[in-house]
């Protein structure tokens, strides 16, 4: 059976400052994402990275983003994620990098892993609490963390 | 492949700076990173005063030197490389590869990625520094700062790929500030325009990373039996840390 397989990259976006982090679009992702790869692999690299390439998710307030790109050549735009040095949008440059967490081959699987992070994040944000009202919450979250549920639920509070 | 360890953070004056990129790594998955302080032919030596950020999530960091050296002369005093736990060197010239490569006593050479290499590569000294578990040092952050850098970076690094087929690689950051760290996974796949095979990219990050840090371990240690710890000092933090090295062979612990 024919089947167009693919890879979804999971990375996170990783700011010096994180209220840059809400400027963030899947666009400005998309084009610095096809530049990176057209400086690092020239025209073979930009013409195959047009091929079924696409950010499918973003979420501004962690930083995480989906990649989608066809599983023969998944390798190529992976080498390419470490060149990136900033994200442009309407006009300012947000120095950034990104930083790939995991490769699935289907949005289920990267979910999977990303409540797992996520469970993750918040453990270790815990003993950085200030205030128990704070940990409390973050403790609601950990125990909801569910695929159903439709964003990850995460306590952003540093 | 749990353990990552970043083995190039280039010392820098400013105390936040430095532990921002530490933090970074930490957060990336490091779970060791190295400071490296560069001494230049004529300088003078550096203050060695370690640095230790406060530690938010258990990340080992370790001290690191690196002679640029031109003259196998400026290589050769040697108590104060007991200080640091590695000892690098960036041969600038093909007799001093060749002498770093079979009789130095470091544990990582340096190979030039902001220029083009000035000699070849030749099997002989490279598999001479194999067999003595010397390892070569790519760093990658210059390729991220600026193209013709990356240029060099790749041409430098497969023609070493060339002649070491992979062996004895360690790729690492040469990281100034924490924007220019990447993390694990992402190097490991750099690595593949490395010319390294996806099972070396990964090795290059793990494992031979912890492999150069016992071979700096032993050296402190007489032949890898002994190990010797001064008791009369207020321990540093960092003596509390050598408290069981993990050693290849039993080790006796005299005061």
């Amino acid at each position: 059976m024919v089947r167009l397989k693919s890879r979804y990259l999971l990375c996170g976006v990783c700011v010096s400052d994180r209220r840059n982090l809400s400027l963030l679009d899947d666009r400005a992702i998309y084009t610095a994402t096809k530049a990176a790869v057209a400086r690092a692999h020239g025209d073979y690299g930009a013409a195959l990275s047009s091929l079924g390439f696409s950010v499918k998710y973003l979420n501004a307030h962690t930083g995480i983003v989906f990649l989608r790109c066809r599983k023969s050549h998944y390798r190529l735009i992976w080498s390419a994620l470490p060149f990136i040095t900033s994200l442009e949008n309407r006009g300012q440059r947000v120095p950034c990098f990104l930083n790939c967490l995991h490769v699935g081959g289907t949005i289920r699987t990267c979910q999977k892993f990303l409540v797992r992070y996520n469970t993750q994040q918040l453990h270790r944000m815990l003993p950085l609490c200030q205030s128990e009202a704070e940990r409390s919450e973050i403790r609601k979250s950990v125990l909801s963390c569910t695929l159903k549920k439709e964003a990850d639920d995460e306590e952003e509070d540093e | 492949m749990a353990v990552f360890m970043d083995l190039n953070i280039t010392y820098t004056t400013d105390k936040k700076r430095l532990r921002s990129v530490i933090e970074t790594a930490a957060h990336l998955g490091y779970s060791t990173v190295a400071i490296n302080y560069v001494v230049d032919l004529q300088q003078k030596k550096q203050v060695s005063s370690s640095v230790f950020p406060g530690k938010s999530r258990p990340i080992k960091v370790l001290n690191r030197l690196t002679v640029v050296a031109s003259d196998p002369s400026h290589f050769r005093p040697n108590a104060e490389y007991k200080a640091y736990d590695l000892v690098a060197v960036y041969p600038t010239t093909e007799k001093l590869f060749h002498a770093a490569c079979m009789t130095f006593d470091v544990d990582i050479i340096c190979v030039a990625v902001i220029e083009k290499q000035p000699f070849f590569f030749k099997r002989s000294p490279i598999n001479g520094a194999i067999e003595r578990g010397v390892f070569f040092e790519i760093s990658y952050t210059p390729a991220i700062r600026d193209s013709t850098m990356r240029r060099y970076t790749i041409a430098n690094a497969i023609s070493l790929m060339e002649t070491c087929k992979g062996k004895n690689v360690i790729v690492t950051s040469g990281a100034e500030k924490p924007l220019e760290l990447r993390g694990p996974y992402d190097i490991a796949n750099l690595g593949l325009l490395f010319g390294l095979s996806e099972g070396d990219g990964k090795a290059a990050i793990s494992t031979n990373c912890r492999a150069v840090h016992l071979h700096g371990e032993t050296r402190k240690t007489a032949l890898g039996i002994v190990h010797t710890m001064k008791k009369d000092q207020p321990l540093t933090e960092r003596q509390e840390e050598e408290h069981a090295p993990v050693s290849k062979r039993a080790k006796i612990e005299t005061v």
